[in-house]
């Protein structure tokens, strides 16, 4: 059979699969978007921009996600990198997966779980309470910004660890000694050597966290007590409370929109700076 | 002066049912020392008619039955007794505003057997066609006349029944007295003064428009119901300006105020009465300027998966017997006059549960408008977005 | 250096300890010790409404793995060979499909599919002969949550698959047809041993992140209800340590499969 038709059978199903359940309800939203609410909620066909008009309304939402997105990447690669480092270099090889499987280990529970716990470790009973005991009081770390800073942190430091370690693992050990020969200190070898060659793990470790975050929900709910919205929670209450869709389309368009640019533009800044080849790369 | 001739004191009592509600005693154990089971069984062996008729364990339901229902609602040993008695397994999904409700039944394909939908909703469920007709001839235990209408009435739409009365109930807000150096507070324009001088950060408000927004613009003095775009803005702007005072938005606010972490928040009767019981530093107090009256159905949303095992729940619960032992478990006054027979007097003179009438008076049925009013849903949405 | 290593994996094994204390609380409430107890274990177990939405989360997660893991597969071969427009699309599409948060492929796939049933029930309803009580009904449920899942999942696979192709020595391609295989021989006996490794990595992140996932299924899950689901839902039920139990649970389930996991690897090794 002609290799052409080949590939356009095999492709049939995958591709069958994203115009139906992708490209399609992605047109519907857009469509939704310039429409209007319907009177008990809802959408009622229209065409008319006052929803985007409507955007700056959820100004804070998009604001808190802008600013704690990007904070708590930056946290988590912070936290991150170290850990992945020692584990890569300076760990014995036959202890090391033990390890790595600690790390990831936390992973498997369910975030909703974990998130939970950590309502107890900041409220009332946990911390302040500890910090009651040793004079310092009246302590509020739950529905704080900084409660759901943590819960993100702790949320996605093990998907930063992995990216990191393994581009960090592949190092070779060899190249560290040289530098070191050839008289740099420690800081420099790790700034000229270490650094730069583990560049595409931070990259891919920082892409993920950051993509995941933008679409966060869950965290900021619990640990936010309401208060905190990120854009996740502006678009959970618009179709399921507020119920009014075309809006709740409006924003999450342009939700889609901002990561768009901004994956979009990190990805060309860290091609360029690290002149890495397309393909084989997850990104 | 009267000699007390009950079987136990009031103390004992009021001891005994909270360490019930705790779990630290059974039912069985409950309803023994303080005379109640054998109240009920003198009472089923003198009336018969109030006798609970066996409806609801006849023929075979299924395996489970889903509700959607509010926070601290049900005596979860009925949920039990009813698996029990008819093999059926409660799910209970809990909502914290009839807007989530509406949303979910809304997008289609909810899943619920049975919800519990508050008066002014009604309407609008049916204005959506989301609700089915009840067919009292599936419901034993149903009895019009035993129903206060003014509770009862919002369940029948152009002549046909939606929903039949769960219980009612005011919104008023709770308070750890603990907290207030010996202050009384009696209006909501305490609540929100308060709020942003001795009580920042330790006060909520409800994760729903209805009360909040109500709630707020009974500070100004304007209707709880007010849809009017002036007064709206002047409550919004109270609203944003409280928010960073805030412990929380939550309608699930009693973990909160029992650990501590919040003093004040916006609560409804049966919830204060729970607190009250097992706090007694935390009073429900209902603002004087007036607030919010309810009553809650129990309701039949459109495409009910288990309609044989939704009619035989709601005409378990509503049966007096049952419905007595709920409201010991949860706490709010019940419109139904065969249940309240059934009530201790304590209970039926709680002021919790029935207020004052010049409290009562003030207070005001939510308006179906709140619901599809869009600046109402966008208000809440933008406050909580702040 | 190992100090600091130490306090980070106290950092993610404190609350995992909290929630593995509480899960022997004997009271009511978690979040106050009163007691040993295991009872928990033995209510979260004999709860239908928790067995069944395990039974729903493992059905969809494998599921959703099969469909990504197989398609996934033959579009990632395809695209590989392929140059030009439909390529192109292609890639991008892909593209949108990782990077596109999860919760507005929950939105999506909610507005699409509402849409979609919206117009197809009453037509459902009119063509349908009546017989058997009528016409089915379209609605939410396990199919809408599979659909969603592979969505995300598959595009992971063709990336996984297809960076795992440009990897692998065209040279034995080669070499396999010139000793005069079919293409299909080439592609089952050099091809396939060599992706397999991207393909079943493919298939297990394609079942975790099925499994674990909450905010497209809180969408589009409809009437079924997934473990995280019910979770969520006890969350705002009011806690009892039966969370605690449950989330106990699947952690020591997913301790043992990494443990035999790596039992059979280290086994295999050994045959080598």
């Amino acid at each position: 059979m002609d290799r052409k038709w080949v590939n356009r059978l095999l492709l049939a199903p995958a591709g069958a699969w994203f115009l139906a359940m992708l490209v399609i309800p992605l047109v519907v939203v857009l469509v939704f978007s310039f429409g209007e609410r319907g009177t008990a909620g809802g959408y009622v066909p229209a065409f008319t921009f006052e929803q985007y008009a409507n955007l700056p309304s959820r100004l804070t939402a998009f604001q808190n996600t802008l600013i704690l997105a990007p904070a708590g990447t930056l946290a988590a690669l912070l936290i991150a990198y170290p850990l992945a480092y020692y584990l890569a270099v300076r760990v014995n090889p036959r202890i090391r997966t033990i390890l790595l499987v600690m790390v990831i280990l936390p992973f498997w529970t369910s975030i909703l779980i974990r998130s939970y716990a950590w309502i107890f470790i900041l409220g009332g009973r946990g911390i302040p309470s500890l910090l009651d005991m040793v004079g310092i009081e009246g302590v509020r770390l739950i529905n704080t910004p900084f409660a759901v800073l943590v819960g993100i942190v702790y949320g996605y430091l093990p998907l930063m660890v992995f990216p990191i370690y393994v581009s960090l693992e592949r190092l070779d050990k060899r190249l560290l000694e040289a530098s070191g020969d050839l008289g740099a200190t420690p800081f420099a070898t790790f700034r000229q050597v270490t650094l730069p060659l583990s560049l595409p793990g931070v990259a891919t470790g920082c892409m993920l966290v950051f993509i995941l975050l933008m679409g966060e929900f869950l965290i900021p709910a619990l640990l936010g007590g309401g208060k905190v919205f990120f854009i996740g929670n502006a678009l959970v209450d618009l179709f399921l409370q507020s119920r009014n869709w075309a809006f709740g389309s409006a924003v999450a368009v342009t939700l889609v929109a901002i990561m768009l640019l901004t994956v979009t533009f990190y990805m060309r800044l860290v091609k360029r700076g690290s002149g890495q080849r397309d393909d084989a790369q997850m990104f | 002066m009267t000699k007390d001739t009950t079987p136990i004191s009031r103390q004992k009592f009021m001891a005994e049912l909270w360490r019930y509600r705790k779990g630290s005693v059974s039912r069985r154990h409950f309803l023994g020392v303080t005379g109640l089971g054998m109240a009920t069984a003198v009472l089923g062996a003198a009336m018969p008619g109030l006798r609970p008729r066996r409806a609801w364990a006849q023929g075979d339901i299924g395996d489970r039955v889903i509700l959607a229902t509010w926070p601290n609602y049900h005596d979860p040993a009925n949920f039990e007794a009813f698996t029990e008695a008819t093999g059926a397994h409660v799910q209970m999904n809990v909502f914290g505003s009839n807007e989530e409700m509406l949303a979910k039944l809304q997008a289609g394909g909810s899943g619920w057997d049975v919800f519990v939908p508050t008066n002014y909703t009604i309407t609008t469920y049916v204005g959506e066609d989301l609700i089915e007709p009840i067919d009292t001839a599936k419901l034993s235990n149903y009895d019009a006349s035993a129903f206060e209408s003014r509770f009862a009435d919002a369940g029948a739409v152009d002549g046909t029944l939606y929903a039949v009365p769960k219980n009612w109930g005011t919104t008023g807000f709770a308070v750890n007295t603990a907290h207030l150096d010996g202050q009384e507070m009696t209006t909501w324009k305490q609540f929100f003064d308060m709020t942003r001088e001795s009580f920042s950060g330790r006060t909520m408000v409800h994760d729903y428009q209805l009360t909040t927004i109500g709630n707020a613009l009974k500070y100004f003095g304007y209707s709880f119901n007010s849809v009017d775009p002036a007064e709206l803005a002047e409550a919004e702007k109270l609203l944003i300006d409280v928010k960073p005072h805030l412990f929380a938005i939550s309608s699930d606010y009693q973990p909160a105020m029992r650990n501590g972490d919040a003093w004040l928040t916006i609560c409804w009767t049966g919830d204060g009465k729970q607190l009250n019981t097992d706090i007694p530093e935390i009073h429900y107090v209902l603002g004087r300027e007036g607030g919010e009256i309810w009553s809650d159905y129990y309701a039949i949303p459109k495409g009910a998966e288990h309609r044989d095992a939704a009619y035989a729940l709601i005409d378990f619960l509503i049966t007096p017997e049952v419905n007595a032992r709920e409201v010991l478990a949860h706490g709010y006054p019940v419109a139904d006059s065969r249940t309240n027979n059934l009530l201790p007097k304590e209970i039926l003179e709680d002021p919790i549960l029935y207020p004052a009438a010049e409290l009562l008076d003030a207070l005001e049925f939510g308006a179906a408008a709140t619901l599809t009013d869009p600046n109402r849903a966008e208000l809440m949405a933008r406050f909580k977005s702040a | 250096m190992r100090l600091y290593a130490l306090a980070v994996y106290l950092f993610l094994y404190l609350p995992i300890g909290v929630i593995v204390l509480f899960s022997f609380n004997a009271g009511r409430h978690a979040s106050e010790l009163t007691g040993f107890s295991v009872q928990w274990y033995g209510r979260a177990l004999s709860n239908p409404f928790v067995m069944d939405a395990l039974a729903t989360s493992m059905t969809v997660a494998f599921v959703t793995a099969i469909f990504s893991s197989l398609f996934g597969t033959m579009a990632a071969l395809a695209l590989q060979g392929m140059t030009g427009l439909l390529r192109t699309l292609f890639d991008a599409v892909i593209y949108i499909a990782i990077m596109i948060p999860g919760i507005v492929i929950g939105i999506a796939t909610l507005i699409g599919l509402v849409t979609v049933f919206d117009i197809l029930n009453p037509l459902l309803v009119t063509l349908w002969p009546s017989v058997n009580g009528g016409a089915p009904s379209l609605k939410m449920g396990a199919g809408s949550l599979i659909a969603a899942h592979t969505i995300f999942t598959m595009s992971l696979v063709i990336v996984l698959v297809r960076a795992r192709i440009a990897g692998m020595d065209r040279a034995l391609i080669e070499a396999s047809a010139d000793l005069y295989a079919t293409p299909w021989g080439t592609f089952r006996q050099v091809t396939l041993p060599q992706i397999l490794p991207a393909v079943l990595a493919g298939f297990l992140l394609s079942f975790t992140f099925s499994f674990d996932d909450f905010i497209i299924a809180f969408f589009v899950a409809g009437s079924e209800t997934t473990l995280p689901i019910y979770i969520f839902s006890s969350i705002r039920r009011g806690i009892t340590p039966e969370v605690n139990a449950i989330g106990t649970m699947v952690l020591a389930a997913s301790l043992l499969l990494l443990v035999v996991a790596q039992i059979l690897l280290r086994r295999g090794e050994n045959r080598k």
